[in-house]
């Protein structure tokens, strides 16, 4: 058993569905940010809402699933291009069970389920990483990268370094619900 | 490091017992679990080593493509429709189209719209920024690359030899692969028509290569008239010193290119041009962009009795599988622990914690030494897996390895270090999905007081302080037990050592995924029922590096 994580009570606001968010984060655009509950962002992550795409209406900028971890310091930044002479912003979608490491920026357009990323990455614009695949730390992908299922990407720029055994998806699950669960308000404090 | 456990898989070894952990080579003969399979009918753990893998369906990596088997070789294992990799660093490349205010600035934003673009299209890479107009190739749609760059491939000198190989050996091919179906079993697997065609005219071409010929004691010379009378001799397209006319690489060209370089980058690196077939050109300029290779999904079977572990969907990226026989799922999980590390990360953890949380990555590796000549006690967690209770037994393997530095071997008779486990069986409750859904932070926060068993056997350490070699904690399906290694003044090295594990488990349904019996309750080895079955396997502990006194407090000092 692993030792519990405990952070001052003060810190960090817990939402109805257990989305546990740092009021050091630096939430742009919060009615653009969907939480899929039990999701932690750690301090000093920086998740931008507000990019979001031009025209009327509600538009969801950044959507992340159940049991994610946006680390210290991290960035998420919707992707952006030039579509036909119109400069647009698009939508980020992450899946459940993601954990993003320390000072990682992300601009992917898709992360799927169970995909851990490391420490000091960058992903880059409209990058689809697919599910159970894992980003080594310092790992630089750049823009319009694929990352297949299953795959570790290391290296600068990030490359197929092997695939992930097929137990990879309890592994990811277990690591991060228990991350969830190791990660407590200080006794201290109660 | 964190310490570890791993478990052995006997597939290296011709007995049953696993090599002395210390040794390099070892680590080749153990696995953590979760890369391990277990087969049902052999009643055994299986590797990736031992394993037989099989290609169940190709797909590209970049465009994700599910490639039919069929036209894999037509394609030769690329892919054939738009993804190419940088020559230069690897990075997948980027169709952009020559737009009209091609000023070179517009390059810095190369996501632009394929659909505005004009052509000539040209392949760009966003990492390095190289494209593919730099060595003359541009296209006329930014659809189909791969069909209209097949002529600079299928012009390409190694392209033609090998097909002209090819042609020169299939009626061979075909005639012996006839004659080879009679005696099937006498066949080596190295010796295919073939590779015996190939060498022969290898050794006739090349003078000073040996004919490969692995049959020469075992088949009659019959065979080895039949080979130099039925294959005429190969002429090559190119001979061998004039490739470097064809920029292949090599001679004095090379030499004056060299000469006069003005940067290194005018050089190709190795990495660049080893993946070709053919000696290339030392030029950069050169280097044209690859089709991407394809990767493939892989079934795995049982080495002995053949039956299927692993059998993905069909679907290229599903992670999801027909059949998956992990270990994990049948052995149970063991982790292991240092209170004593433990407690020095939380005292350091709560006097950082005003600051932010901290992470538990963070381990400081002077609190979790082991220093030489102390008595330490570790905790082991096990976790079953199964829908019934079992029982569990821990022994130290015999023949306990002095470490493999010379220096200690020759001074300490005695080995470095000594590990009391707890003797007696101990049982871990059965595995139930309720716990999955029950509260996390209750279940965290809980403490077991069940009465532990009985089965602690108090010690007394040289300071007095009471440890405990025993189970230490019990809840839901995880156990926790303790032993303690005593580490002698002289001790180097990592304290590792093979440990064997035996459990007892209801055999009437050895497979977790079928019965949810928890309720019958067979607790206690006393049920002596003839279903029990028991299975044993070898793990390695590993608990770190043992750090010298010395160097230890010079450690902590900084």
């Amino acid at each position: 058993m692993d030792a519990p994580i405990y952070y001052s009570r003060a810190e960090y606001i817990e939402t109805d569905t257990g989305n546990k968010v740092s009021r050091r984060a630096t939430i742009a655009g919060p009615q653009n940010i969907i939480l899929g509950g039990k999701t932690i962002i750690a301090s000093g992550a920086i998740i931008r809402g507000d990019l979001r795409r031009t025209g009327p209406g509600h538009a969801v900028v950044i959507s992340l699933g159940r049991y994610c971890l946006i680390g210290e310091g991290c960035v998420m930044r919707p992707p952006y291009k030039t579509y036909r002479g119109n400069f647009n912003y698009y939508p980020m979608k992450i899946g459940d069970h993601v954990h993003i490491g320390n000072g990682t920026i992300v601009e992917a357009a898709t992360i799927g389920n169970h995909v851990e990323i490391g420490k000091n990455c960058i992903i880059g614009k409209f990058t689809i990483i697919k599910d159970c695949a894992k980003i080594a730390d310092n790992t630089v992908i750049p823009p319009n990268t694929v990352v297949p299922a299953l795959a570790l990407f290391a290296g600068s720029p990030g490359q197929l370094v092997e695939d992930l055994p097929e137990s990879t998806q309890e592994m990811v699950e277990a690591h991060t619900k228990g991350f969830y669960a190791r990660f407590q308000p200080a006794a201290a404090e109660r | 490091m964190a310490p570890s456990v791993e478990y052995y898989c006997p597939c290296l070894a011709a007995s049953p017992h696993p090599p002395p952990p210390h040794l390099p080579s070892s680590s080749y003969s153990f696995h953590p679990l979760h890369n391990l399979f277990f087969c049902e009918e052999c009643d055994a753990v299986r590797c990736n080593r031992c394993v037989m893998v099989e290609v169940s369906g190709y797909y590209c990596p970049n465009c994700l493509f599910e490639v039919p088997s069929a036209s894999v070789r037509a394609e030769k294992n690329r892919c054939a429709r738009n993804c190419f990799l940088c020559p230069n660093c690897r990075n997948t490349l980027t169709v952009v189209p020559s737009d009209p205010p091609n000023d070179g600035l517009d390059r810095t934003s190369p996501i632009v719209s394929t659909s505005l673009g004009e052509p000539p299209f040209f392949l760009f890479c966003n990492y390095c920024r190289w494209d593919s107009a730099e060595v003359g190739i541009t296209f006329e749609k930014p659809t189909g690359l791969a069909a209209q760059l097949q002529k600079y491939e299928d012009s390409a000198p190694e392209a033609l030899e090998f097909d002209r190989l090819k042609e020169h050996f299939e009626p061979f091919l075909r005639a012996s692969s006839s004659s080879s179906a009679i005696t099937p079993s006498s066949s080596h697997h190295h010796s295919n028509p073939i590779t015996a065609a190939a060498s022969s005219a290898l050794a006739r071409d090349i003078p000073g290569v040996g004919k490969y010929n692995p049959l020469t004691r075992s088949r009659s010379g019959r065979d080895k008239g039949a080979h130099k009378t039925d294959i005429p001799d190969y002429k090559a397209r190119v001979e061998v010193g004039s490739a470097a006319g064809l920029g292949a690489g090599g001679g004095e060209a090379d030499a004056e290119f060299v000469r006069h370089l003005e940067t290194v980058a005018e050089v190709a690196t190795v990495e660049q041009r080893w993946v070709n077939s053919w000696a290339s050109s030392l030029h950069t300029g050169d280097l044209k962009p690859l089709r991407i290779p394809l990767q493939s999904k892989k079934s795995k079977r049982c080495p002995s009795c053949r039956h299927i572990l692993i059998k993905p969907e069909q679907k290229a990226q599903s992670v999801r599988y027909k059949i998956k026989l992990v270990a994990a799922n049948y052995l149970p999980a063991i982790s292991v622990s240092l209170p004593h590390a433990r407690v020095a990360l939380e005292m350091m953890k709560r006097s950082a914690l005003n600051r932010s949380t901290a992470q538990p990555e963070d381990q400081n590796p002077a609190a979790a030494a082991l220093l030489a000549g102390k008595t330490y006690s570790f905790h082991l967690s096990f976790t079953n897996p199964l829908y019934d209770p079992i029982q569990v037994r821990l022994k130290k393997a015999q023949a306990m390895p002095t470490p493999g530095s010379e220096a200690i071997g020759e001074k300490a008779k005695r080995p470095p270090f000594q590990v009391n486990l707890p003797s007696a069986a101990f049982p871990i409750a059965a595995f139930a999905e309720a716990w999955e859904y029950e509260d996390d932070e209750d279940m965290f926060g809980l403490e077991d007081d069940d009465d532990l068993d009985g089965l602690g056997r108090l010690q007394k350490d040289s300071r007095g302080k009471a440890r405990t070699v025993g189970v230490v904690e019990k809840k839901a399906n995880v156990t926790v037990v303790a032993g303690e290694v005593i580490l002698t003044k002289e001790a180097r090295g990592n304290v590792k050592f093979n440990m064997l594990v035996s459990y007892t488990y209801r055999s009437d349904d050895p497979d977790p995924t079928e019965g949810n019996e928890t309720g019958t309750p067979s607790r206690h080895a006393s049920n002596k029922q003839p279903e029990m079955k028991n299975f044993s396997f070898y793990t390695v502990v590993d608990l770190g590096p043992i750090v010298p006194r010395e160097e230890t407090r010079h450690d902590t000092d900084l």
